[in-house]
């Protein structure tokens, strides 16, 4: 009887069964293995991601990989668009006639090198500034965020006065190094490092402290989606010029290369070094550089944020970061060609009486803004 | 050389001949801090005696080791030698040889004058661009250079009585449009350079050569010319063909690294100009008088002034009746420059960062000074 009634239900059931609610769990059975069939690499790499962040992170993008990688394509990049600009050919013979691989080359030819060092100085603190000074602020990087996901260390509140924090210490180095040295051409460069980061610094930091004003916090992630509507190089157009400049001050590069001024000071505060020390000594520059371009990203830039066309997950964030980073990288390089090198006395005047009162102008602007309640 | 005692508080530093800017000399500057205090000018380090060597050589073939003194302005040099020589055998020159003359000083002072200003460009910092330009420019002045005379930079062109050769078939018209074609580049120099404002930074109002000091201290060349001086060897003692070429003599009233820069600047229109006048107007006739090869001189002396692109030249050359000169006496215009710049730390506030600019502002060939 009992099976006679189970059979009955059953049948019953069918009978009554809703044939499209069938219908809908057959076919969301179907999208589901069709999804899983097509997009198992995406989520055997997000799997991975969710799973292996840490490691990724410190080694690709934030940190090892994306620096060397940066570093060696900002080389060659530099090498060819200037030779282009010099009616040159540049680097030809390394990597079939485009020269990528010439890079590679010099780094071998700089490890391979005898590392000369002077009588009467200490060898060991000689040694280690070029290695600081090309980690130091790598550190740095680690407070960048990629996306609201991804970003190495989140310090929360902290992250922007932390960047600060950790860039700060890289200007010291150059200083020691050139002391180090014992030869007076990198004495005058030292003391040339000296002056010209504090002059530029401290209108870099007022420039932190009118964004993070206006984004109403201190963390990174957060100055991001503040300018999810509009960047804050519109509104704070004058401390986003300020920080440009800030940026290209910070990476010695020209017109502010004057450190290193090759004319005057053999190579500044880096002429005694030779081998894998100078070359730690290039790196220094690069890595500069990428911390500063990224926070002015992060800062002015709209960090990850893009347009919304890729949708919105985690690669297209990271995509557009890079994205405008490169499109920084170009920029500056670009100044290169076009720009002679500032004295350090004017570089000082524009220190400390344009760009200081211009960023405390910025400052004002923004809280009036903010009391204003346009922001 | 024996070198002042340093102060207290000052440092020493040697500018060369290690150096990446410095070529073949040594600048000892003592600075305070950033200032410079006192610039030293430590020259012989290319010393080769060529005023000797001419002791004892023909006059013909002192022509050769005298070009050896500036090699961007050979035809200049070679002429203050053979207008001494000139002098003292008592030869006259065709007319059309003193227009060929004329026409190579011209295109080697553009030479000369591209390259003073890829090194003006290039101690500013500005690498990239304008040194390499002037560089690649400077071959239509030198391709013409080697279609008329076989040489690209030693021309050994010019000797007693007239020139080696004449010109070849077409040489006038290529002439003028290697002219037109260095007047096309010369707006983009002005435009990247000149105009640039950070090289304007750097240049304007930066060791200031007032007149009195400029002529007071013996300055010669676009230096004198940048304080302000009309003064120019080819305009006030014409030789060559140069009475009969309309040009006028460049000077700027600013009297600083970038009057000196324009001087250049303007000076290579002008020449430009020369030499399209030269090749439409060129007259015909004999190139050479003929000269015995071993010459002999009566005992006298002479002197020669020419303007070379970096100031006057005198060559002041005294015989004793024999085949070759009993002594000349070069009297070299880096030499005179060299020592304005030396003073130029006391008349004027530099900094380290000016001196290379400053330096290559009065355009030194110190094979020119040392000789």
């Amino acid at each position: 009887m009992d099976i006679f009634v189970a059979i009955w239900r059953l049948v019953y059931t069918c009978i009554y069964l809703p044939t499209d609610q069938i219908l809908k769990w057959v076919g969301d059975l179907f999208d589901l293995s069709m999804d899983i069939l097509f997009n198992l690499p995406a989520y055997t790499i997000e799997f991975l991601i969710v799973n292996t962040k840490p490691l990724l992170q410190v080694l690709i993008l934030p940190g090892l990989a994306f620096i060397l990688v940066f570093a060696i394509i900002a080389v060659w990049f530099e090498r060819k668009f200037l030779a282009r600009a010099m009616l040159r050919v540049g680097p030809y013979y390394c990597g079939k006639r485009s020269g990528v691989l010439q890079v590679f080359a010099d780094f071998l030819k700089l490890f391979m090198k005898e590392i000369i060092v002077q009588e009467d100085i200490d060898f060991l603190f000689f040694a280690a500034m070029p290695v600081l000074v090309s980690t130091l602020p790598a550190l740095a990087l680690i407070l960048i965020p990629f996306d609201q996901n991804w970003v190495l260390w989140n310090v929360g509140d902290l992250s922007m006065p932390m960047f600060f924090a950790i860039a700060g210490i890289a200007p010291l180095l150059p200083i020691f190094a050139g002391w180090a040295s014992n030869n007076k051409y990198t004495f005058i460069g030292a003391f040339r490092v000296a002056y010209m980061y504090i002059s530029a610094e401290i209108p870099l930091v007022i420039c932190g402290a009118s964004v993070a004003i206006m984004a109403g916090s201190f963390d990174l992630t957060k100055i991001v989606e503040a300018q999810r509507n509009m960047w804050f190089c519109i509104p704070q157009f004058i401390g986003f010029i300020i920080f440009f400049l800030g940026v290209i001050i910070e990476a010695e590069r020209t017109p502010f290369d004057i450190p290193v001024a090759e004319v005057e000071l053999v190579f500044g505060w880096r002429t005694e070094y030779s081998g894998i020390l100078f070359g730690f000594t290039m790196m220094a520059e690069y890595v500069m550089f990428q911390a500063w371009a990224l926070l002015f990203i992060t800062m002015y830039l709209g960090g990850f944020n893009g347009p919304n066309f890729l949708g919105n997950p985690m690669y297209s964030h990271i995509f557009w970061l890079v994205t405008k980073f490169a499109i920084l990288v170009v920029l500056i390089v670009l100044l290169r060609c076009v720009f002679p090198r500032l004295r350090i006395d004017q570089m000082l005047r524009l220190g400390w009486r344009y760009l200081t009162p211009l960023a405390v102008l910025n400052l004002v602007l923004v809280l009036a803004m903010k009391l204003l309640g346009v922001f | 050389m024996t070198e002042p005692v340093i102060e207290p508080d000052i440092m020493r530093i040697s500018w060369g001949p290690q150096h990446p800017m410095s070529g073949q000399t040594r600048i000892i500057i003592d600075v305070d801090g950033e200032k410079v205090h006192r610039i030293i000018a430590d020259l012989g380090f290319t010393h080769r005696g060529i005023e000797k060597i001419l002791e004892k050589r023909t006059f013909l073939q002192g022509i050769i080791p005298m070009e050896r003194m500036v090699m961007a302005d050979t035809p200049n040099i070679g002429l203050g030698y053979v207008m001494a020589v000139e002098e003292v055998l008592g030869i006259e020159v065709p007319e059309r040889a003193n227009w060929i003359r004329s026409l190579l000083c011209e295109m080697a002072r553009i030479n000369s004058h591209l390259y003073a200003f890829g090194l003006q460009a290039e101690s500013t910092g500005y690498f990239p661009a304008v040194f390499l330009w002037t560089t690649i420019d400077r071959a239509v002045i030198l391709d013409l250079f080697e279609e008329l005379t076989g040489a690209r930079w030693s021309l050994n062109f010019f000797m007693p009585g007239g020139v080696h050769n004449n010109l070849p078939e077409g040489f006038e018209d290529k002439v003028v449009k290697g002219a037109q074609y260095l007047r096309k580049r010369f707006e983009d120099y002005w435009e990247a350079m000149v105009e640039n404002a950070v090289f304007e930074m750097r240049c304007n109002d930066v060791a200031v050569l007032k007149p009195e000091d400029a002529i007071r201290l013996g300055a010669t060349g676009p230096v004198l010319r940048g304080s302000g001086v009309a003064m120019d060897v080819r305009k006030d003692e014409p030789y060559a063909a140069y009475a009969d070429i309309d040009f006028e003599v460049v000077t700027e009233s600013a009297c600083d690294v970038m009057a000196r820069t324009k001087v250049r600047y303007r000076e290579i229109v002008q020449s430009l100009n020369m030499m399209e006048q030269i090749a439409c107007e060129m007259p015909k006739g004999p190139i050479r008088k003929k000269v015995p090869l071993f010459a002999r001189s009566k005992a006298g002396e002479a002197l020669s002034r020419v303007e070379t692109a970096r100031g006057e030249l005198g060559v002041h050359m005294f015989t004793d009746g024999g085949m070759n000169p009993y002594r000349v006496k070069i009297n070299s215009p880096t030499l005179r420059n060299m020592y304005v710049f030396e003073r130029l730390a006391e008349l004027d506030e530099l900094l380290v960062a000016d001196v290379p600019v400053v330096i290559n502002s009065i355009d030194p060939w110190y094979l020119d000074s040392d000789r």
